[in-house]
């Protein structure tokens, strides 16, 4: 059996620097699962996910000089291109489709007074996991890490008091940590 | 702050989730600085989020790292796009009937993207899954009116009254099937109506040709593949029959009348 190497966050990011392939290998062997994960959360279907996470690790290895890690874990900096890429994505084929039906189209698109309460829609698309997260959790940790929202806005759209988001996405985690704790065990 | 306090405040997962402001991911810094034990904290948080994200239902395509890994390190690029096909029906009736269906489905969906539209404000907070939701019924709201837009073309042709219509009788290879010529008369413009027939083999193609006093004429190969409306052929005069042969792909300059398999006299 070949070792698996590791490398600590220092070491990997001297050696993104250098642009050095291995760094590649080992960002993508290692993230690209979990940034894949966050992307196909976000965008519609597999293709343009895929198309997103490309966008993504090109991205990081060309824009690497922006990443300073006093402002943040490595991860941290990826999955935030990844959720803007995908975010990205989403909008432009939004307005892509949409003029394209205004094109031939203009005046029934005119008139734009109905309204909608979004809460109805809030299931969609959450995706069915492998471990188990209670539902509350699922919904907190998701608009947090696949859609990156603040816990402030976490607050505001599910209309729960700052310290009750808090204390739920903390819980969350810990549920996730003892997942991970469970299958390394196994 | 305590150690304890900043690891029970909720403050080191918004850091990993990158929700945290400027002012705050300095303050993780220093504190990370005068406690050390808090970066294991904080990348025992990243372990469970990455490790929760990664467990995605779709499998990740095995070829993608090779194809990025190409890009990086050498300069390659390609991109397609996909355009979606509709499919197409026979007489006027019909026609009118499912532009009458489209319309009404058309309107639905158009009504159901006001109903979600309220959502567009999302500069600030990202309702991604509502413009999901509008993005799949803007996409059949498109394509509805593609095929819509296909059916009106069908049935201007149609309605004009100088059209002429004559019934191709299958035969040989192609016993069990028929098609249509739209002949209009005074333009001699000639539409084929091909919905039905089955695709050829490989290297092949249909061609129509029009026997004017007992002569064949060509008049175009047969593009089975772009059926959205009918298929204009060279403009005709004084056809007595329109007849179709299988040749070689890109068409022939006389029939081979063994492979005939469409006739039908004016």
């Amino acid at each position: 059996m070949t070792k698996k190497i590791t490398y600590n966050q220092d070491e990997l990011i001297n050696l993104i620097r250098q642009r050095n392939q291995k760094a590649f290998t080992f960002l993508y062997d290692n993230y690209s699962k979990a940034l894949f994960g966050v992307i196909n959360s976000i965008v519609s279907s597999q293709e343009e996910a895929e198309d997103v996470l490309q966008n993504t690790f090109v991205k990081i290895w060309n824009n690497f000089e922006s990443y300073e890690e006093s402002k943040g874990r490595l991860y941290t900096w990826m999955l935030n291109i990844a959720r803007n890429l995908a975010i990205d994505s989403t909008r432009s084929k939004h307005e892509k489709i949409k003029s394209k039906i205004q094109s031939t189209n203009d005046t029934v698109y005119q008139k734009n007074n109905l309204y909608v309460d979004d809460t109805a829609h809030e299931s969609i698309g959450i995706r069915a996991i492998l471990g188990t997260l209670k539902e509350e959790h699922k919904i907190i940790i998701d608009l947090a890490y696949f859609e990156g929202y603040t816990q402030e806005e976490i607050s505001k759209k599910l209309n729960l008091p700052l310290g009750t988001v808090k204390t739920k996405v903390r819980q969350a985690i810990l549920t996730l940590r003892d997942l991970t704790k469970k299958e390394f065990l196994q | 702050m305590k150690e304890h306090e900043v690891i029970s405040s909720g403050l080191l997962e918004s850091y990993v989730l990158g929700t945290t402001t400027v002012e705050e991911n300095e303050l993780v810094r220093d504190l990370c600085i005068k406690h050390p034990s808090l970066t294991d904290e904080i990348e025992l948080i990243e372990e469970a989020l990455i490790n929760y994200s990664a467990q995605t239902i779709t499998p990740l395509n095995k070829e993608l790292k090779n194809k990025i890994s190409d890009k990086l390190f050498s300069n390659t690029n390609t991109e397609t796009e996909i355009i979606p096909i509709t499919k197409t029906d026979k007489t006027i009736r019909l026609y009118k009937l499912g532009i009458a269906a489209s319309i009404v489905f058309f309107i639905t969906s158009i009504a159901y993207i006001f109903y979600l539209q309220d959502n567009l404000h999302i500069s600030e907070v990202n309702s991604i899954k509502i413009i999901n939701a509008k993005i799949s019924a803007e996409e059949k709201v498109y394509e509805q009116q593609q095929s819509l837009n296909a059916l009106e073309s069908k049935l201007q042709i149609l309605s004009d009254p100088k059209i002429k219509t004559v019934g191709l009788k299958g035969m040989n290879s192609l016993a069990s099937n028929s098609a249509l010529i739209h002949w209009n008369t005074e333009s001699d413009a000639v539409y084929f109506n091909a919905s039905k027939l089955p695709a050829t083999a490989a290297g092949k193609q249909y061609q129509l040709w029009a026997i004017v006093d007992g002569k064949p004429i060509d008049i175009g190969v047969i593009d089975l593949v772009n059926d959205t409306t009918f298929q204009k052929m060279k403009s005709v005069k004084g056809a007595q029959s329109f007849a179709v042969t299988i040749e070689k792909a890109g068409g022939a300059i006389a029939p081979t009348m063994d492979t005939m398999c469409l006739l039908g006299n004016v």
